[in-house]
């Protein structure tokens, strides 16, 4: 592509496609570069090539079946958009879940915003050519997995909350588990702090590197860790409180320059509150229910459907017509890893839902990729894909 | 924008129902006497402003600048298809604009445009919020609703031959189209280059295939196996 320069100068750029396919870019995501030398000139992004119309198939179950789905939207950490959701229902149903359940969802959440940060960083540290940190990141991952597996049956979409509670208790052993998978995962985070915090090759490669301003943080409509990485002190956790996160002791990571070295310390140190709350959480798990009992919600026991009447087609409706919410518009939002999910909820007040609308967080962020690129070199822009960490199950839905 | 938003972080006060539901109170108050709003009745957890398209541009700015709202964050933007929804009276669609606050705690409502079947549009408020470009860019893939203003409406998250807008709800949803090539992006990139300053002497033809070359390999008519020269 010939040129002129805004200095006046007649160059010719090389446009180059990165992506779709490419694994630097983590899923199918497309960016399209006018490069002078090894400088981004400009950039174009496109998205799409992962979109299964989660929208439009929500709309033709009900509401239980939409739980599934929301595994697939972000896959790194399905639990947190299954709790999500349940928690949009729940309140559109006005109920709340017993205290065992909390505290479980809580535990669980945090031990999905562990491994989704994981993730995050230590594939950015492959991008960067860093992958011992892998190994060391991956292996407690692993770990978690292993858990997943044993309460769920699903490593990655575990589909475990339900509306009105949990799929079930936790097996024998759970406490235990998760105990030494937060030894394991702390262990690895250390390892993980002592290769990158202070490595000289590590910081030149991301310090300083596509920042982002609070205020254009702001107008791109960032939420959760990147914008903390700019300052922000904003977290819905403490903000607006849900499933008690007020009564756990744990503080917010802000960032300084919101560049792609604030961005990845942020989550690595996000994750050492995780584990302190993961802790707390384990502290306070007592026996007893995981539902609620609302009759509106839940299915009755085996007990109950196979010699009561009502409790039989009180089990058939839920089934076959679903849980109805009052008829009208909700909308939702809890702090997922990404940053803000949110679900706005129609409901005609039938059992299936009128419109689902996921609000992905990492959409408005991917939405700023262009400007944030735009005069960088080639390789800073890999390095800036994978802190901003775009899960394109959540991106194009 | 002026006030750098860490320098928040000491307000920062988790908010209660009470207070959220105050701020809604006082929004409504403002809004309804300056833009003449009206409050969603469907909206019975939070709040939703209900506003004339005209006056939508005016209402997110005054919700964005205004101190008491600082609603500074565009969460979303989507529309609502009410094609069949029982009892519905009003136009066919609705635009959603979902705001809330890093500023503030607890303040979050949305505002609400109705749109006719006939002439589905709205302003664009891609020069308040940059975020807003993409968002109206899905909600017209996803609804057909056009955005006035929008420098690059295009299609987002569908391909760029898809034809039809899949979240209407009479567009079927097994519905299957074939879709052959893909975006060239050339229109986007100069576009950008020449936001930057640069003047475009000459641009390469393709970076991807043609929709010529891709018809070239047409539709498959019926797929023929080859048993010709198989062992037996």
């Amino acid at each position: 592509m010939k040129v002129i320069t805004p200095s006046g100068e007649k160059i010719d750029l090389l446009t180059v496609n990165i992506g779709p396919s490419h694994p630097a870019t983590h899923g199918a995501l497309r960016a399209f570069v006018a490069l002078d030398g090894e400088t981004v000139a400009a950039a174009a992004q496109e998205i799409g090539y992962l979109h299964r119309g989660f929208e439009k198939m929500v709309e033709q179950g009900t509401y239980q079946q939409v739980l599934p789905y929301t595994d697939r939207l972000n896959y790194c950490s399905a639990i947190l958009n299954n709790i999500g959701f349940c928690l949009a229902a729940e309140q559109m149903f006005e109920i709340e879940v017993p205290e065992r359940c909390q505290t479980l969802r809580v535990l669980l959440s945090e031990l999905s915003r562990l491994i989704d940060h994981l993730v995050c960083v230590a594939a950015a540290a492959v991008d960067l050519g860093a992958l011992t940190n892998y190994w060391y990141l991956f292996n407690p991952r692993e770990e978690v997995y292993g858990i997943w597996e044993k309460l769920s049956g699903a490593r990655l979409t575990n589909t475990f909350s339900r509306i009105g509670g949990l799929y079930r208790d936790t097996y024998e052993g759970f406490e235990t588990d998760v105990a030494n998978v937060l030894v394991s995962i702390e262990a690895g985070l250390d390892d993980a702090f002592k290769l990158l915090e202070h490595n000289r090759i590590f910081i030149e490669r991301t310090r300083g590197v596509c920042p982002m301003t609070p205020d254009a943080a702001v107008a791109w409509g960032w939420t959760g860790p990147c914008l903390r990485a700019t300052g922000v002190d904003r977290d819905l956790r403490k903000d607006d409180p849900y499933l008690g996160y007020d009564t756990y002791d744990f503080q917010t990571v802000v960032g300084t320059t919101g560049d792609t070295y604030d961005r990845l310390l942020v989550r690595m140190y996000e994750m050492k509150e995780s584990l302190s709350i993961c802790r707390q959480a384990l502290k306070r798990l007592r026996p007893g229910r995981v539902n609620t009992s609302d009759p509106r919600l839940i299915l009755p026991g085996h007990d109950k459907a196979y010699h009561d009447m009502e409790a039989l087609i009180n089990h058939f409706k839920l089934v076959f017509e679903g849980v109805r919410p009052p008829a009208g518009e909700f909308y939702s939002g809890t702090e997922a890893a990404n940053g803000e999910l949110g679900f706005f909820v129609v409901s005609d007040g039938t059992g299936k839902p009128w419109k689902i609308k996921v609000r992905p967080p990492c959409f408005t962020q991917f939405a700023a990729y262009a400007d944030l690129i735009e005069g960088g070199m080639v390789a800073d822009s890999i390095a800036c894909l994978s802190s901003i960490n775009i899960i394109a199950g959540e991106l194009d839905r | 924008m002026t006030q750098h938003p860490t320098a928040l972080g000491e307000a920062l006060a988790p908010s209660t129902p009470e207070q959220a539901k105050e701020f809604q109170t006082r929004a409504f108050q403002a809004l309804s006497e300056r833009f003449g709003a009206t409050m969603d009745p469907r909206d019975r957890w939070g709040f939703t402003a209900v506003v004339a398209a005209d006056k939508l541009r005016a209402v997110l700015q005054f919700l964005r600048d205004d101190r008491d709202s600082l609603c500074d964050t565009l969460l979303d933007i989507t529309a609502i298809d009410y094609l069949g929804y029982p009892g519905h009276d009003q136009a066919r669609f609705a635009v959603v604009y979902n705001l809330r606050s890093q500023k503030l705690s607890g303040r979050r409502l949305r505002v609400k445009v109705w749109v006719e079947e006939e002439s589905p549009s709205v302003p664009s408020v891609h020069d308040l919020w940059k975020i807003a470009d993409w968002q109206e860019r899905e909600t017209w893939d996803q609804y057909g609703i056009v955005f006035d203003g929008h420098p690059n409406l295009k299609r987002l998250l569908n391909h760029v031959e898809f034809v039809g807008h899949p979240l209407r709800k009479d567009y079927p949803a097994r519905k299957r189209q074939w879709l052959s090539t893909n975006d060239p992006m050339l229109d986007q990139l100069e576009a950008r280059l020449k936001a930057k300053g640069f003047e475009i002497l000459e641009s390469p033809l393709f970076n991807s295939p043609s929709i010529e070359e891709t018809q070239l390999l047409g539709k498959p008519a019926k797929i023929q196996i080859n048993n010709v020269g198989r062992a037996s």
